[in-house]
């Protein structure tokens, strides 16, 4: 059974597992709406906008795949272009369906894009999602059908490919970095508030969304040479390790700010992420399985294809992880001290734990994604699969 | 509301003044052509106005206010006469030119919960949705230990976080000073309860008191009895609302509006009338006269959290 055989399979056994087993948690959602939720009014956002900001940043990832391969003329990339603007979509309708969930009118929302308040970063996020999703879409329409013209016919696509290239690089920047926005512009929320966290959310989108497509480009390479292949994964595999360096310098640069003098300013809250109850989100799932494991595997002699595609799967996956320990501990600090205790209720309290009912949702919201891959790939002439020869 | 309500409402309060369909619509007009121009001036400068300044007039249900006729000063009387004499004055005069304030004694307040308990009555509020706690704060360690009780309403702030970044424009501060939400507008997205530095906006989850409650009709006072206040509709914003099948304010961010439909009928909040120790005053703060506008000069008068730069509306004094 061939590579690409194995993949699917596997993929569409992880669609119908996680869609029946995330199946009850969205029906949850539908009958009672938030009331099953872990998340509350002093911690008002919780695991889907985490899986949001997850989701969306590997989006972004992708996209600059594409920038790669139509704007910079990567040889490398030059085949998986229009896989990663499928991977794209894909990811950016899992957020979407995440930040949606998680509203309390979620159908109220899409007057936002015809009619958004613009001094809200998260007006912006909805005009720029929207143009965003029609790029996406308007440059997979040019990606395929350069496939298939000629000549000066090609020529021009390639032109306007070039040209909505360009246009989504400035783009990508805004509506993750606007991502990171949402949260550093929040002043009632030391952790968040600064000019660190947008860059931050830009690096990891890349970071994550990058590792995510070596992985996507390994089990689904196009047709291509065994020597063109190697030179594919070796490119996406160094991409990935400079990224990740990048990613590290910028958290070491955080870690260290903010525990230095861990008796001020957010000290406490880096002391719950490292040594509180869920130590274990940022030691075991976020620095060892998506920081040092990956780069153990970025970094070895062998450069293979496969170690390069799991190191990707790796950080990709467990990129979630540094988003709760974004998202959560910002929300953890009381505004005046003693107000948890003044009026008692379980959505009135500053702890916080996903329930069952939120990951169903979550792993169902995962199933959605690949399942829209999964069948974009099938539908669209996306490229021969060394499969398909 | 929406703003076709909000658009009938102001235009039944215009035909209720002296003010004809003509004039009404000769100012609107005006008012349009005015705000264009000076529009572009007045959003950079004042984006958190911007709703208001829209749909000022609309937002103005107090034209229809008749006052009513209260005992007549004399010394000693209790505090609640003299704001409810300031509270008639101030509706008097035109929206724009009153800014309520509340100023709150924390020598005088003694932590029973009244004002939280009844704010809870008036407006309805579910179970995990609070406009009014009382926080509990021990100060100093033993033997010198103190305690202090902390009233926290909205502070309606003249700067509010939670205005701008609300990307449905569905909040905003009205020429009078008090932030509202307009839940028909409002998307749920929680982001104005992660701005307030006062955690002073809560979620309506849609949570009920009677969730997991004996259901035994005729037996005892069951599910169907003890559920009938879930189903009262509160006033707020002067309109009815109805909790039910996940209509808003279900999925709305909610929070303490000072009574509007209260105080637009020359009544006091519903915290200030039911505080058993009087720690809790109401009134006109640009009403030099007011009790309000005394106390807050006190120099033992203060703000939560000045350094945020929000300018709350709500004074303490301690």
């Amino acid at each position: 059974m061939t590579r690409e055989k194995m993949g699917n399979i596997l993929v569409w056994i992880l669609i119908i597992g996680f869609g029946v087993w995330g199946l009850p948690g969205i029906m949850d959602r539908f009958a009672n709406g938030h009331i099953n939720t872990a998340y509350g009014s002093y911690i008002p956002w919780g695991l889907w906008i985490s899986a949001y900001i997850w989701l969306i940043g590997l989006s972004a990832g992708a996209l600059m795949i594409s920038v790669m391969t139509y704007v910079f003329n990567v040889e490398a990339v030059k085949k998986v272009g229009k896989m990663a603007f499928l991977v794209a979509i894909a990811t950016l309708v899992g957020a979407m369906i995440s930040v949606g969930l998680d509203l309390g009118h979620p159908l109220r929302a899409f007057s936002l894009i015809l009619d958004p308040n613009l001094h809200s970063m998260m007006g912006w996020m909805a005009v720029l999602y929207s143009a965003y999703f029609v790029t996406l879409c308007v440059e997979l329409y040019f990606a395929i059908k350069k496939e298939q013209a000629r000549g000066e016919k090609q020529k021009s696509i390639k032109k306007i490919l070039t040209v909505l290239g360009i246009w989504s690089i400035p783009l990508a920047f805004a509506f993750h970095g606007g991502v990171g926005g949402v949260f550093a512009n929040v002043v009632a929320k030391p952790f968040w508030h600064g000019p660190m966290l947008p860059v931050v959310f830009l690096a990891g989108a890349f970071l994550s969304g990058g590792a995510l497509f070596a992985t996507v480009a390994y089990i689904w390479r196009p047709s291509q040479s065994k020597d063109e292949f190697i030179k594919m994964m070796v490119f996406l595999g160094k991409t990935t390790l400079a990224l990740l360096i990048l990613d590290e310098i910028l958290e070491l640069s955080e870690v260290y700010v903010g525990t230095f003098y861990s008796a001020y300013g957010e000290g406490h809250l880096w002391q719950q992420i490292l040594f509180g109850q869920y130590w274990y989100t940022f030691w075991i799932v976020h620095l060892l399985i998506g920081v040092l494991v990956p780069l153990f595997l970025l970094t070895a002699k062998s450069k293979s294809p496969g170690a390069i595609a799991l190191a990707g799967l790796l950080i990709a996956g467990s990129f979630l992880a540094v988003r709760l320990n974004i998202v959560i501990p910002g929300m953890l600090d009381p505004e005046i001290k003693g107000i948890a205790s003044a009026w008692v209720h379980s959505k009135l309290t500053f702890s916080y734990l996903p329930s069952m009912m939120e990951w169903q949702v979550l792993f169902f919201i995962v199933a959605v994604v690949m399942a829209v891959f999964m069948i974009g790939k099938k539908v669209l002439p996306i490229y021969q699969t060394a499969g398909d020869e | 509301m929406s703003k076709e309500e909000l658009s009938k409402v102001s235009e039944n309060l215009t035909l209720e003044t002296d003010e004809s369909r003509r004039d009404f619509l000769d100012k609107f007009t005006k008012g349009i052509f005015g705000g264009l121009v000076a529009g572009g001036v007045v959003s950079a400068l004042a984006p958190v106005q911007a709703k208001a300044n829209k749909d000022g007039s609309n937002l103005n249900f107090s034209t229809a206010f008749e006052p009513f006729v209260l005992p007549p000063e004399h010394p000693g009387e209790d505090a609640i006469l003299r704001m409810m004499r300031d509270l008639q004055r101030a509706l008097k005069k035109p929206i724009e030119q009153r800014h309520w304030n509340m100023v709150i004694d924390l020598r005088k307040c003694v932590g029973c919960d009244a004002c939280s308990v009844s704010c809870a009555a008036e407006n309805k509020l579910p179970p995990g949705v609070i406009y009014r706690p009382v926080i509990q704060q021990e100060i100093g360690s033993y033997p010198n230990v103190g305690h202090v009780t902390l009233p926290r309403p909205c502070m309606q702030c003249d700067e509010p976080p939670c205005v701008p970044v609300c990307p449905a424009e569905a909040t905003w501060k009205r020429p009078d000073g008090i932030v509202i939400v307009d839940y028909d507008q409002c998307i749920g997205c929680r982001y104005c309860l992660n701005a307030c530095p006062y955690d002073a906006r809560t979620f309506d989850f849609g949570v009920e008191y009677i969730d997991g409650a004996a259901d035994a009709p005729k037996v005892f006072l069951g599910k169907d009895k003890a559920g009938k206040y879930e189903t009262e509709a509160s006033f707020e914003y002067a309109k009815e609302w109805k909790r039910e099948d996940d209509k808003s304010p279900i999925g709305n961010a909610r929070k303490c509006h000072f009574c509007i439909p209260r105080i637009e009928k020359g009544m006091l909040p519903e915290c200030v009338v039911t505080c058993i120790g009087r720690a809790t005053y109401f009134g006109d703060g640009s009403d030099p006269d007011s009790l309000v506008a005394e106390l807050i000069a006190l120099p033992n008068a203060f703000r939560l959290k000045e350094e945020v730069g929000t300018h709350p509306s709500v004074y303490y004094i301690k």
